[in-house]
């Protein structure tokens, strides 16, 4: 509960002046340990990663200072162009597909129902599942070709020994299915969210005689709008980071015919496979620069639909 | 305030600059150190990749030589293929390469050029390399130094599994002389055959394949730092697993993309249901064991024009020698062993591939049994089409393999006409090529 209510205090008081400085002081102190790992093992490198992005540096010989011929490279590069649709197709129905479940099922756990500590437990668990590489194992054998899934079709009288993984129209979509399937965090928090709008709202609602649907839209949407957006900013940011399991169920190829080639895994191609660092860095940066982009219009759209009650 | 931050902003830029100088600094570079072994005890490291099998036999090997050597100790390092030359490019940027290390032809080029790899010449004391075909030592060198000890050859043969053939009541052609055409002629019975449950072949998918290819159409694949192979020759080795999809031999395209990617126990031919397999003729003994069948058998690779000379000693494996090795005399004394004491030529056995040194291979094919039997006398059998050996794969190409898969998966898929691919491939191969030098 508490990151996404100082995220949105933190946006709403963001012209409002500082705190003063003795505070700063101790404030400092306290994040001490978490700013020189920030500064070390982050800041710098990220630095030095943009310093690289302007070199031919294969990690052997030292770095050759390029210029921008790394960026320029990128414009000339079907795969760069190729990465980045994989990646935003997959951003752009896998997030809010999956803020969407997850939306439903915490309005549905919220109705005070027995045994919610069950589901909700049940519900988080592929969540902390999903990302990891077991389950990115156990994806390409359930879309193999004698897989779980076409058992499961089986059922239905579909009959079908087609690897849903091997082929370049269907691989990014069970990759999208992973992706939904782990709706656990934003569910929980969700569930959290709701827990906070008043009772009073919906009792006054129902005894003006609106229904359970006008109750969601012009009650729940509303005043869940700053939890949604937090959703939906943090979900964008890292589905484009999306690296493990498209590493996995492709075997790092990226395959078949380039249809999961993350942007990520694009990226450690080059940088790992091919040798070409300073390419790897200046595709880096570019990431940076997308995921930034991505979140300012985000915020910027955000004035349209997110409401703080004040 | 604002002055505070421009003094932090200032810090840290200098911390940068600094730390980009010493890094640069620390690239790796030949340690010169003389090649003459020290007095003491003395640690090398040694990395390989490789499997379960390989683990056992190395280390088993290995403490053979220090039973040997008692002043060496040797601390091994191994992981699976990809993640290898992961480690092995981060190390080297490190400058903590391990001393000896496991080397493929595709990477020779790049580690050899780098001048990350000892001169084995300047060994030779302690490695003696005279022991092998002198075709094949010479696909150790790069830039005219020995940066490698070939350790093993790989012939390409094509496995057969007698048993699915046996089911099927169908006869094997005579291999010694057969086409691409006869090959897939047959193979397609076996699918039809079958109904489709039993595939025939896959078609070959990766750099050694297409090498064969080249020079079974008078071409070659690379010469020097140039692709010499033409457009329509790597258009018709783009096209074959497409055709082979459209006529049953490989069932349909998912199923021969997924057989290229599964690891060997999960293909159609380590699960019994395919009859023939073109690829490293070692190979079978793994294949064997995984479809639970010793009735296999190893026919030569079909050609376009039967009998021609388009067969190559390729080294399977090498061992090399990282230039930055504080003890590169110790460190050749264990290649020497490696490739040459019969001890460990015995323990190893073919799980590397046929032995390099041809004494060995020898010792080995008197005393072997089953399907290593049949790998080791492989190599008589196709002798009279072994001709010179290529140009060995260029620095920036060592991508060859993946680079393969997937401008096939584009044909296979409709994604790409084969000539068109052809070219792009060519043109991509040739810029990474061209980039790396």
């Amino acid at each position: 509960m508490s990151s996404f209510a100082e995220f949105g205090t933190l946006v709403k008081n963001r012209h409002k002046p500082k705190d003063k400085p003795k505070d700063t002081k101790v404030a400092l102190g306290f994040l001490a340990p978490w700013l020189i790992g920030a500064i070390f093992l982050s800041l710098i490198p990220m630095l030095y990663s943009l310093g690289i992005s302007f070199t031919k540096y294969n990690m052997i010989k030292p770095p050759q200072f390029v210029g921008l011929m790394n960026y320029r490279h990128m414009l000339a590069d079907p795969r760069f162009l190729n990465s980045l649709t994989v990646t935003l197709t997959y951003v752009v129905i896998s997030v809010p597909l999956q803020l969407v479940a997850a939306l439903a099922l915490a309005v549905l756990l919220d109705r005070g129902m027995r045994g919610l500590a069950f589901y909700r437990s049940a519900f988080y668990l592929p969540s902390m599942l999903g990302g990891s590489v077991a389950v990115a194992v156990l994806w390409k054998m359930v879309f193999g070709s004698d897989g779980l899934f076409n058992a499961f079709l089986g059922l239905f009288g579909i009959d079908t020994s087609m690897s849903w993984i091997a082929n370049p129209d269907t691989a990014n979509w069970t990759l999208m299915a992973l992706h939904i399937w782990q709706f656990g965090s934003p569910m929980v928090i969700f569930l959290a969210g709701l827990r906070q709008i008043p009772r009073e709202l919906y009792e006054a609602a129902s005894v003006d005689g609106a229904g359970k649907w006008r109750q969601f839209r012009s009650i729940t949407l509303p005043m869940l709008s700053p939890i949604i957006f937090f959703n939906l900013v943090m979900s964008v940011i890292n589905s484009f980071q999306t690296f493990t399991q498209a590493y996995v169920v492709s075997g790092g190829t990226g395959g078949p015919s380039d249809s999961t080639l993350f942007y990520t895994l694009y990226l450690y191609q080059q940088g790992f496979a091919s040798l070409r660092m300073g390419y790897a860095s200046a595709l880096a940066w570019i990431m940076v620069v997308i995921v930034a982009v991505l979140t300012g219009i985000n915020f910027a759209l955000s004035k349209f639909w997110v409401h703080y009650d004040d | 305030m604002k002055r505070m931050w421009k003094k932090y902003v200032a810090t840290g830029l200098a911390a940068v600059t600094l730390l980009a100088t010493t890094a640069c600094g620390s690239s790796v570079g030949a340690a010169n150190v003389p090649v003459v072994p020290a007095n003491g005890d003395v640690t090398i490291r040694l990395s390989w990749w490789g499997g379960d099998a390989r683990i056992k036999a190395t280390e088993e090997a290995i403490a053979g030589f220090e039973k040997e050597h008692p002043n060496i100790h040797v601390e091994t390092e191994y992981s699976d293929w990809t993640g290898y030359w992961d480690k092995l490019a981060v190390q080297s940027a490190g400058g903590n390469a391990p001393d000896v290390m496991q080397m493929d032809e595709l990477y020779l080029a790049f580690y050899g050029s780098m001048d990350a790899l000892l001169d084995l010449n300047k060994a030779s004391d302690y490695l003696d390399l005279s022991t092998m075909d002198p075709s094949l030592k010479a696909m150790g060198q790069v830039d005219g130094k020995q940066v490698a000890a070939p350790m093993t050859t790989s012939q390409y043969g094509v496995i057969i599994n007698n048993d699915v053939l046996d089911s099927l009541g169908l006869t094997l052609p005579d291999t010694d002389t057969w086409t691409w055409d006869e090959f897939s002629d047959f193979a397609k019975q076996v699918t039809e055959k079958s109904g489709g449950k039993t595939i025939g072949a896959i078609a070959p998918n990766n750099g050694y394949g297409l090498q064969l290819w080249a020079r079974q159409h008078g071409e070659n694949l690379f010469k020097g730092n140039a692709v010499t192979i033409s457009p329509e020759t790597l258009a018709s080795f783009l096209q074959l697993p497409a055709d082979w999809a459209k006529n049953g031999i490989e069932g349909n395209a998912e199923r021969w993309s997924e057989n290229t990617a599964a690891t060997l126990n999960d293909t159609d031919f380590g699960k019994g249901k395919q009859a023939m397999m073109i690829t490293q003729a070692t190979q079978i003994t793994p294949y064997a064991q995984a479809a639970g069948t010793d009735n296999m058998t190893l026919a030569p690779v079909p050609q376009v024009t039967p009998g021609e000379k388009t067969m190559y000693l390729k080294p399977g494996m090498y061992w090399a020698v990282s230039s930055g090795s504080q003890h590169p005399a110790e460190a050749a004394m264990l290649v020497d062993y490696l490739v040459n004491d019969k001890n460990a030529g015995a323990i190893l056995g073919t799980e590397r591939g046929i032995p390099a040194n041809n004494d060995i291979r020898r010792m080995l094919a008197k005393d072997a049994t089953g399907t290593d039997r049949t790998s080791l006398d492989f190599m008589d059998k196709i002798q009279p089409t072994l001709g010179n050996p290529p140009s060995i794969t260029p620095n920036g190409a060592s991508e060859l393999d993946k680079i393969i898969v997937r401008y096939q998966q584009d044909v296979v898929f409709g994604k790409r006409k084969a000539l068109d691919a052809a070219k792009d491939m060519i043109a991509e191969l040739q810029e990474s090529i061209d980039f790396a030098s």
